[in-house]
């Protein structure tokens, strides 16, 4: 965490005569241990034994803890990389998206809260014992996993969305290729509090304490600079039965059929940002396009839908999650012979979403969908549906493609996009003294 | 209205100097005792002890005495507080964690009905950072700036009553124009006076009540809200000219009653965050807006209520918390932010008419300001000392 950094921008004189004179400028992280402790709060080498911490020492790397040790949870995923680490893996058991407005003042200022996201995603995700407070103000941590913070395998992706390019930073000139607002489609029900945003967080983990956690240590470190817009969480359910891919609120196994992670010629040519595509700016590099659908699914009505019409829907058996003319679960549908839909519909969302053409190739997108579920609408339905999120290189040759194909699909009656955005996953912090976005903002 | 509490300490005073004697709890069974324990009691405060060096560390304080106490983390030449147990039971183990730094260290014990003790002076050498010690402020310290507040709040609520005066006059003749320009001067004038709530008792309740629980057709709903309420939605001059008199009646009783209330110690740190943290739940959020729309002013005053604590206690807390002069920038950014709200008229735009944008900006600041804000709470609490430094 850097300290009271060097002023860039002296702000103006307005205090009022009784006051001292103004220091230099704000910071958002001048609150921390109420500024007292003279130590600095522990990154990814911070010590923590097993169960409770006795002794830790930040400045010795040895003493990092066999966390995995407590209470079954996750390792920790390595922070630092090319890429950030929450993009690739499956869907976690529990995630937090939340969306936020940059209300830093200056450049200056951004880039300091974009530099206090990593380091709280550096030590949120490696885990550690938090700074004792001393005498000198409220802990630094909430507690909420106790004394020493597990990592519970958490990911913290960060993005950009198309309005912090606009004119208050600068950065109109650095506005990533793909990044636009997102665009309604025309089975949509947009909420425009739901919607979009200067920055993404997604946070998940393997329970929902670890995330809310690690969303209540970032949203206290950067108090100043940004202000949630919307929120969703979003939980992935065991596969059920095991072995096979976790469902949906349909019922359904959702996200069968995804491009290969393993295969970095894959990502290269879907996921990742392309290097030197046109007027994509180089600071890019190592990112991918996020979108985050919000859509709300009225299972009531689905439910009272029987079966046949659900897969007809859908194209998939819902309960092995075969296609209609497969007979397993990663089996490639045969649409060349089925070409009048005899078998699976040609309206059916799987054959829309992927008609497995050789055209349809390069519009494959990384699904990563959530389930949510809180609580109850106006009538006293359920209000459940889906975190949608995928990544990928361009997001109209990608998600928008697809979703185009969809358009009116039969499903549409059972479901209804009601918020989210298109942003930018940042590129990886590469190491220690690498922030996100320092190469937008450097 | 503000609720946060905050217990007064165990250890008194005037307990100091009181009879010391003997009660050494028999010592646990089999092997000795791990490398960090710090064991206490009536006639011991840490007996020998040791630090490795710097870095982070965790004693384990074993209280062997047949009473509660406190035990701190001292540096033994100034009384600058580490750190400190405030509760400790006796027979128990409790573990106090700090980040070590070359420094001098110390325990100091402060058990009920006996004299203060200080244990061996344990030194780190070289020049690693650690966690700062903090000078303890004293109850000595506070009562004059509780007795400064006390006169400022005095001399507050006798321009209060004047001004509620007036708007009860404004009404009763039914100048209900100039009724609602004056309600707001007499309830800004009333937000100023933000540490002395909890002193104010019932009065509180009566002049500045919120209608939640009692509801805004209830009799018993009385004060600034009450009347606010009916003066912006067309209340009639027979209804409200009661509702006035109560009102300016109410605070002259508070007047009448002030110079035998006492503003508890604690208050004058604790208050200096609250005041901001209750603007963000009721003024900015709205949910004081019974029709006038001026939570914004609102906030403005409570920013002047925050400002007069931080300038009593500025003496006090310049040398203890380098974040000080950081807070007035942030608080002047954040008045300014909210007077920017104000209507060429003189007016004030409502929170729920903002545009979104200018809507975060004040939340975040004012977010921001309580969190710089709250250590004060903990730097301010009158500690005991050992009255020796």
């Amino acid at each position: 965490m850097p300290s009271e950094p060097v002023p860039a921008n002296p702000l103006p004189s307005d205090s009022v005569p009784a006051d001292p004179p103004p220091p230099a400028r704000r910071s958002f992280l001048r609150g921390m241990a109420g500024g007292i402790a003279g130590g600095v709060i522990a990154g990814g080498a911070a010590g923590a034994a097993a169960g409770y911490a006795f002794r830790g020492d930040p400045r010795n790397p040895a003493a990092v803890a066999d966390v995995t040790a407590i209470d079954g949870r996750l390792p920790a995923v390595p922070f630092h990389g090319k890429y950030q680490a929450g993009i690739l893996p499956d869907p976690q058991r529990a995630t937090a998206v939340i969306s936020f407005d940059a209300t830093a003042t200056t450049r200056a200022e951004l880039t300091e809260l974009f530099q206090t996201v990593t380091d709280r995603a550096r030590f949120l995700t490696a885990g550690g014992t938090p700074a004792p407070a001393g005498i000198g103000g409220a802990p630094s941590d909430s507690g909420v996993l106790g004394p020493t913070v597990v990592p519970d395998g958490l990911t913290v992706t960060f993005g950009v969305g198309s309005t912090l390019f606009d004119d208050r930073y600068g950065l109109a000139a650095q506005t990533p290729a793909h990044l636009v607002p997102m665009t309604p489609f025309p089975n949509d029900n947009l909420d425009p509090a739901q919607s979009g945003g200067d920055l993404i967080l997604q946070l998940s983990a393997g329970n929902a304490d670890t995330v809310i956690h690690a969303l209540r240590d970032i949203a206290k470190n950067t108090r100043g600079g940004m202000q949630a817009n919307w929120r969703i969480d979003g939980f992935a359910s065991p596969a059920r039965p095991a072995g096979t891919v976790p469902r949906n609120m349909l019922g359904f196994m959702d996200g069968v059929a995804n491009p290969a992670v393993t295969s970095a010629k894959t990502m290269d040519s879907l996921v990742w940002v392309e290097p030197g595509a046109a007027g994509e700016p180089a600071w890019t590099a190592g990112g991918s396009y996020f979108v985050v659908r919000l859509i709300r699914m009225f299972v009531e009505f689905w439910d009272r839908v029987d079966v046949y019409e659900q897969e007809t829907m859908i194209g998939r058996r819902r309960d092995t999650g075969f296609p209609l003319d497969g007979d397993s679960l990663h089996a490639t549908p045969d649409y060349a012979n089925d070409p009048n839909g005899d078998v699976v519909p040609l309206t059916a969302h799987i054959r829309l979403a992927n008609p497995r053409t050789p055209r349809s190739t390069s519009s494959q997108i990384l699904r990563r969908a959530y389930n949510y579920d809180r609580g109850l609408d106006q009538v006293g339905d359920l209000d459940m549906g889906l975190v949608f999120t995928c990544f990928q290189q361009d997001i109209g040759r990608q998600f928008e493609a697809v979703q185009t194909r969809l358009i009116d699909e039969p499903l549409v009656d059972y479901i209804s996009p009601f918020g989210g955005g298109y942003f930018l996953a940042l590129p990886g912090v590469t190491g220690p003294s690498d922030y996100y976005g320092r190469a937008l903002l450097a | 209205m503000l609720a946060a509490v905050r217990t007064p300490r165990l250890f008194s005073a005037a307990a100091a100097g009181a009879l010391l004697t003997a009660s050494l709890a028999a010592c646990g069974s089999g092997g000795g005792p791990p490398p960090n324990e710090i064991t206490v009691s009536s006639n011991q405060c840490g007996g020998s002890w040791q630090l490795p060096g710097p870095g982070w560390h965790t004693f384990e304080i074993n209280n062997q005495s047949t009473g509660g106490g406190e035990i701190d983390l001292i540096d033994p030449a100034n009384g600058a507080v580490y750190d400190e147990e405030v509760n400790l039971g006796p027979g128990t183990v409790t573990p106090m964690s700090l980040d070590v730094g070359s420094g001098r260290y110390a325990f100091l014990c402060l058990f009920d009905d006996f004299s203060p003790l200080t244990g061996a002076t344990v030194t780190v050498p070289g020049h690693t950072a650690g966690a700062a010690a903090i000078l303890p402020v004293t109850y000595n310290d506070l009562i004059p700036l509780a007795k400064q507040y006390q006169a400022y709040t005095e001399a507050g609520l006798k321009v209060l009553a004047r001004e509620t005066a007036t708007v009860a006059a404004d009404v009763r003749t039914g100048h209900l124009a100039a009724a609602k320009r004056d309600w707001l001067t007499a309830h800004l004038q009333y937000e100023t006076l933000g540490a002395a709530y909890d002193a104010f008792g019932d009065f509180d309740d009566e002049v500045d009540g919120r209608a939640d629980a009692l509801g805004v057709n209830s009799p018993k709903w009385t004060g600034f809200y009450r009347l606010e309420y009916g003066l912006w939605h067309g209340q009639s001059v027979k209804e409200l000219t009661p509702v006035a008199a109560t009102l300016s009646s109410d605070v002259n009783a508070l007047l009448a009653s002030w110079p035998a209330q006492q503003i508890p110690l604690l208050d004058v740190g604790l208050r200096t965050h609250e005041i901001l943290e209750n603007a963000l739940e009721f003024q900015l959020t709205g949910h004081d807006d019974y029709g006038s729309g001026t939570t914004l002013a609102t906030t403005v005053a409570n920013i002047a209520g925050t400002r007069e604590l931080l300038s009593l206690l500025r003496p006090l807390l310049t040398p203890r918390y380098p974040a000080l002069p950081a807070i007035y920038t942030g608080l002047t950014q954040f008045q300014s932010l909210l007077e920017q709200q104000r209507r060429p008229n003189g007016t004030w735009i409502p929170v729920s008419a903002l545009p979104v944008r200018v809507r975060q900006a004040i939340d975040a600041a004012c977010g921001q300001l309580d969190q710089e804000l709250s250590p004060i709470a903990s730097i301010a609490e009158p500690r005991n000392t050992a009255n020796a430094f």
